[in-house]
């Protein structure tokens, strides 16, 4: 049951910081998922700080060439269905648009906002019920010997959990920055530097500090000739976290995957979720599609490969191959 | 005839004669209302939100009461220390095992005796303590004010670990609840020499959990010596019997009202011990007491349906005749284990023809949350078992499934004593119609060609069949038809209205009857202390106990007004014709008077039939039966299935509504859905022994995407003129008894792989068909013929 909490409407972006900042504050967007966790005590909040009230965290913006090469800036507060509705993300990034379309319910889609969905808790249902384990400050993980089927095959340590979010891997595929804002300063970092692995800190999920938030996150344009997808794998057809789930972003030589002299892979980005404690890059699996036309061979060669160095618990071996043929689908189908 | 009375009848519509009094009606040949599809009486309340459930009762002076419940699954309290709680702000009682009040006896579905606030905690989610405060969150702080300590106890949370050496005993003087359950007929080794194929398989089905809509709780009111409590339950009546027989009070003095329930599905037949701690709450404050538990604590004590193991082995003939049948079965219905394995062989023993069956079950003691009766107990589980194996079967012989099943339909109830013969056996027509209907044949060829495609895509056809050892209703059912000097007409019944239509149905039998518009029907129900005794609304027993009582009721005013009229007219009662709006002589048709003119019914305002449930015909077995139909694609490389469409082809007699007929078929198809695809309870086996997915996240129900679109409810409507005075059967349990197994014979078709295990998800199946592969021989792309 929720402990009772002073509750802050922030004004502004730096009276939301200096808040964030005192002990105990926590900031809340929508609060799907901050909420919950306060309600099921998973822990304690002595001040929560709404950033709800600040528009200017709120829309999608072109960012001109002249920055960076350009892209497209989606503002923290952007609701997962607005990204997954939004032509420009649609057609330059459909990787993106795909993995919020599949985020949860439409409620929660309307209610829950992008950056609250890459800072969203740990989804363990030991985490989430009324076990003191590791990552709340307790001794044990209690899923290394318990109920693991939905935890990490990937990436695992003293704490063995599985990030949630569909949209992270969506982002890092499409090499997404984060702009974030604390009270000493503005920075901005690739969103695949963001989250940290259990051995550097199991009780931490990203490398942000308390007084930090989230206030953009920055797709670079992409290049011609790139395909990008994701999809999840699910035991319901909504309301559901990943079993597992595979981003792609390819980007091909020339004019197409199956005309003449191009339609080779010249880069190839390929992220996983549902299986480790971060968004998890498949680096083997990237290597054999670089340079390749992505015929089946290819294809399945680089399925195999992305759970190369897998490291299964007791009840999660499934992931295996479900992955493998998840990747080799998604790939094939972008083959066209 | 007065303008009102327009309001309140059809026009033209024919009326079924009414029998002279004493003599029992006749079956109605074609009916006028009953039958067709008629819009929820209570549509707008429903869907408008006016609807007032128990939930939402709010009372002057109202308390909110909450639960302390035992954290571990197997502890002995040794201290509990309530003075922090009880300094909180709000706090109006707290009470424990040591409140003189509330040392109250609790009896468990399988009648061991605990304390309300038993010492003993033998599972997670055991009553500790309760509060009342004035708000929601101050009883939630007050409760976790109270400091316990528990001394842990060794515990054991999975059936197959609970009964071998040295496992930790839920109760002395071990685990197995009883002796093992055994039926025997026939000979089971003659059985197998004469079958041309043996067969041996074994399943599984995980635990399930009820969640309806409406959280399980109730409202407690005193008032002097009169209790009323506004309980969410499936009968009202049977909370009123038990409430009193604890308290220890008048069964006059305790009123249940649940006119409005969200839901049930077997978990609020009786009280629970939430009622009588709101009760105790409710007399130690003097002042109204709401207690509903939360989504959570509904999950860990407010029932389940038990998991299941069992082994068949099958014995058949070339032909296709069924030599023997035997299942060994075991599973546990938690710490209060009535019900661990209750009627788990019942379709062995009888949906088919067999000569020899013998059957043995294990009722086993957990360290679980009690179960309670779920949707057609034992029933679907039993179908995941027989109807894979019958698949098994005709696929070693080389016949198809449906069959298979048609070679063996019986006549007879073979597992009763004295094997009675069914008022009707459907099964044979829920069979051929359902697959006519879904075009099974066809589907088959389609499945059977495709098999040697390279595709990942697999789609199959896979059917199941079933049939409910209950649904026959009986008596008690005592009902009121009141009708008033101004022609409109009241219904007064004892049963609830789980959402099923229950009061639908029934304003329909008294339209039927009476040629009113059952939109204009008053109904009042579901209340002890103006309605009348029956059985809760579970079993599917609802409309053949209460609907043939509503018809006599509604006969019985009928065979007033005439008496009235006669008088009235001064011509013979066997002369008038009773016409809805007026009565009138078939000899003399100038003799005639409206309702609301019979001199009778002006001097007393009001005529009221008193109706009641006859007993059901002797030496004979009235029973549903059913048959349903799947298509499925399965995705071979990642182990998805989609379910594309269902058929749904049910024998319960006759269709008294067809819109909440279609309405339980779809909602049966998709329970079983939940029960073969997404649901599972999961325990921490061997670590903590706690409920890991306490949430509707973590405990999967399926989504409206995880049902198909496309299902067809085939109601096969045989003349059931035995089986009661309405011709209906038992329906709201039958539609979700073989549709778990039909899922899994159509993944078998689909892809090859035998699902022995609920339920088939992706975790499951991407395993499978990966181990299929390896092993090369049954990979799902080169399958052979059976
Ligand atoms: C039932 C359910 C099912 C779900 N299913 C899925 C799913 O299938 N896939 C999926 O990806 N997600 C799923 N989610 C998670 C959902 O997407 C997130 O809850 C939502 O996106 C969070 O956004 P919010 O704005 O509500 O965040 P909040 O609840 O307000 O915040 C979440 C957390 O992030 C922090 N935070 C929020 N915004 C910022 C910011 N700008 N800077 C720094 N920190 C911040 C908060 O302090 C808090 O700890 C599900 C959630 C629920 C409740
Ligand atoms: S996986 Fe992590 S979050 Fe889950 S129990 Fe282990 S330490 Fe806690």
């Amino acid at each position: 049951m929720t402990a009772n909490f002073s509750y802050l409407k922030a004004e502004s972006l730096d009276e939301a910081v200096r808040h964030l900042g005192e002990n105990g504050a926590r900031l809340h967007a929508g609060g799907t998922d901050l909420l919950g966790c306060l309600r099921d005590d998973v822990f304690r909040s002595a001040k929560v700080v709404s950033i709800s009230g600040l528009d200017r965290l709120r829309g999608i913006r072109e960012i001109g060439r002249s920055q960076r090469g350009g892209g497209l800036g989606i503002g923290a507060l952007v609701t997962i269905a607005e990204v997954a509705e939004d032509r420009r993300i649609r057609e330059g990034y459909t990787a993106l648009a795909q993995a919020a379309s599949v985020v949860a319910s439409p409620q929660l889609r309307n209610q829950g906002t992008l950056g609250g969905n890459l800072c969203q808790k740990p989804r363990c249902w030991y985490y989430r019920g009324d076990f003191a384990c590791l990552r709340k400050g307790g001794d044990d993980c209690f899923a290394v010997a318990g109920q693991n089927q939905y935890h990490c095959i990937f990436g695992g340590d003293a704490c063995v959990y599985v990030h949630p979010s569909d949209c992270a891997p969506a982002l890092v595929a499409l090499g997404a920055t984060v702009g974030i804002k604390s009270r000493r300063d503005d920075r901005s970092l690739p969103l695949s530097e963001f989250y940290i692995l259990p051995e550097d800190d199991p009780t931490r999920e990203t490398t942000l500090r308390p007084d930090e938030i989230v206030t953009e996150i920055m797709l670079p344009k992409p290049s011609a000739n790139t395909r990008s997808s994701y999809r999840k794998v699910r035991v319901r057809g909504a309301w559901d976290f990943a079993l597992v789930g595979v981003a792609l972003n390819l980007t091909f030589a020339g004019s197409g995957s199956d005309s003449g002299g191009g339609g080779k892979i010249e880069r190839a980005r390929v992220v996983l979720s549902g299986v480790a404690p971060v968004p998890w890059q498949a680096r083997e699996a990237e290597q054999i599609l670089e340079g390749k036309r992505l015929d089946t061979a290819t294809a399945s060669a680089a399925a195999r490969a992305a759970t190369a160095g897998a490291d299964v618990l007791a009840h999660n071996g499934y992931k295996v191959p479900l992955l493998q043929g998840l990747v080799e689908e998604e790939l094939l189908k972008l083959a066209g | 005839m007065s303008d009102e009375q327009g309001l309140y009848y059809q026009q033209g519509v024919p009326l079924p004669e009414t029998p002279a009094p004493g003599d029992p009606p006749q079956p109605w040949g074609k009916t006028n209302v009953v039958g067709q599809k008629q819009r929820r009486v209570d549509a707008y309340e429903r869907v408008s939100g006016t609807a007032v459930y128990p939930s939402d009762i709010v009372l002057p002076r109202m308390l909110y009461g909450a639960v302390l419940r035992c954290p571990y699954p197997h502890a002995r309290i040794a201290k509990i220390d309530t003075s922090a709680a009880e300094k909180l702000p709000g706090v109006h009682a707290v009470i424990t095992g040591q409140t003189a009040a509330a040392d109250l006896d609790w009896r468990y579905r399988d009648g061991r005796q605990t304390k309300i606030f038993d010492p003993h905690c033998r599972f997670e989610g055991e009553a500790v303590a309760a509060v009342a405060a004035e708000s929601p969150y101050q009883a939630r702080s007050a409760i976790q004010a109270i400091a316990v300590t528990y001394e842990q106890l060794p515990f054991v949370s999975d059936e197959r670990d609970a009964v071998v050496d040295g496992a930790p005993a839920v109760h002395d003087p071990g685990n197995l609840a009883g002796e093992p359950e055994k039926y025997e007929r026939g000979d089971v080794a003659d059985g197998f020499a004469a079958a041309d194929v043996v067969l041996e398989n074994s399943y599984r089905t995980e635990a399930e959990l009820h969640t309806p809509l409406e959280r399980h709780g109730c409202v407690a009111s005193w008032d002097g010596r009169d209790l009323t409590i506004w309980e969410s339950t499936q009968g009202a009546h049977v909370v009123q019997l038990q409430v009193a027989g604890y308290l220890g009070l008048p069964t006059s003095r305790v009123r249940v009202i649940g006119n409005y329930v969200g839901g049930g599905f077997g978990s609020k037949l009786g009280p629970g011990k939430y009622t009588l701690i709101a009760a105790l709450l409710a007399a130690h404050t003097a002042r109204p007491v709401k207690l509903f538990l939360s989504r959570e604590e509904t999950l860990l004590c407010c029932g389940n349906r038990p998991a299941n193991n069992m082994t068949i082995k099958a014995g058949v003939k070339r032909d296709g005749t069924l030599t023997a049948l035997e299942l060994t079965g075991s599973g546990s219905g938690g710490a209060y284990s009535g019900r661990g394995v209750g009627l788990l062989d019942w379709l062995v023993k009888d949906l088919y023809n067999c000569p020899n069956v013998r059957t043995e079950l294990v009722n086993i003691y957990l360290h679980a949350g009690p179960a309670r009766p779920m949707r057609g107990p034992g029933h679907p589980q039993g179908a995941w078992a027989l109807e894979q194996m019958i698949d098994e079967l005709a696929e070693a012989i080389g016949i198809d499934p449906v069959q298979l099943r048609l070679k063996n339909i019986p006549t007879v109830s073979q597992a009763r004593d004295g094997n009675p013969p069914y008022t009707v056996t459907g099964l044979k027509e829920c069979l051929t119609d359902g697959a006519n209907e879904f075009g099974w044949t066809e589907a088959r060829t389609r499945s059977a060609a495709a098999r040697t495609d390279t595709g990942h895509l697999k789609r199959g056809a896979g059917m199941a069949a079933g049939t409910w050892v209950a649904g026959a209703g009986g008596p008690p059912s005592t009902i009121v038809v009141k009708l008033m000097r101004d022609g409109s007409v009241s219904l007064n019944m004892g049963a609830a209205d789980l959402g099923t239509g229950t009061k639908t149905v029934m304003a329909m039998v008294v339209a039927e009857e009476l040629g009113v518009d059952p939109d204009q029907i008053q109904i009042e129900n579901a209340d002890t202390g103006t309605t009348h005794f029956t059985y809760p609304s579970g079993g599917s027993k609802t409309v053949p106990s209460d609907a043939p009582a509503v018809r006599d009721a509604a006969i019985k005013v009928k065979q007033q007004l005439l008496a009235m009229a006669a008088e009235d007219l001064a011509v013979d009662e066997a002369d008038l014709r009773y016409l809805g709006q007026e009565i009138v002589s078939q000899r003399d048709a100038d003799k005639r008077v409206a309702i609301t003119d019979i001199g009778g019914l002006r001097r007393r305002f009001s005529v009221v039939g008193v109706g009641y449930r006859g007993p059901n015909i002797e030496g004979k077995a009235i029973c549903p039966f059913a048959a349903q139909f799947c298509e499925v694609e399965v995705n071979t490389r990642t182990g998805e299935v989609k379910v594309l469409r269902f058929v749904g082809a049910h024998d319960s007699g006759r269709v008294m509504c067809r819109t909440t007929y279609d309405n339980q078929v779809y909602g049966g198809i998709t329970m079983g859905i939940g029960l073969g695809m997404t649901e599972a309870r999961i325990l921490d086996r061997g670590q903590t022994g706690k409920l890991c997915n306490r949430s509707w996240g973590d405990y999967k129900i399926p989504t409206a995407l995880d049902v198909p679109a496309d299902i067809t409810s085939l109601p096969i409507e045989i003349d059931d003129p035995q089986c009661n005075t309405t011709g209906a059967k038992g329906l709201g349990e039958p539609v979700t008894i073989p549709t778990a197994a039909a899922i899994a014979n159509a993944v078998y078709d689909a892809c090859g792989v035998r699902v022995t295990g609920t339920p088939i998800t992706p975790v499951q199946l991407s395993r499978l068909l990966a181990e299929a592969a390896a092993s090369g021989d049954r990979s799902p792309e080169q399958r052979q013929e059976g």
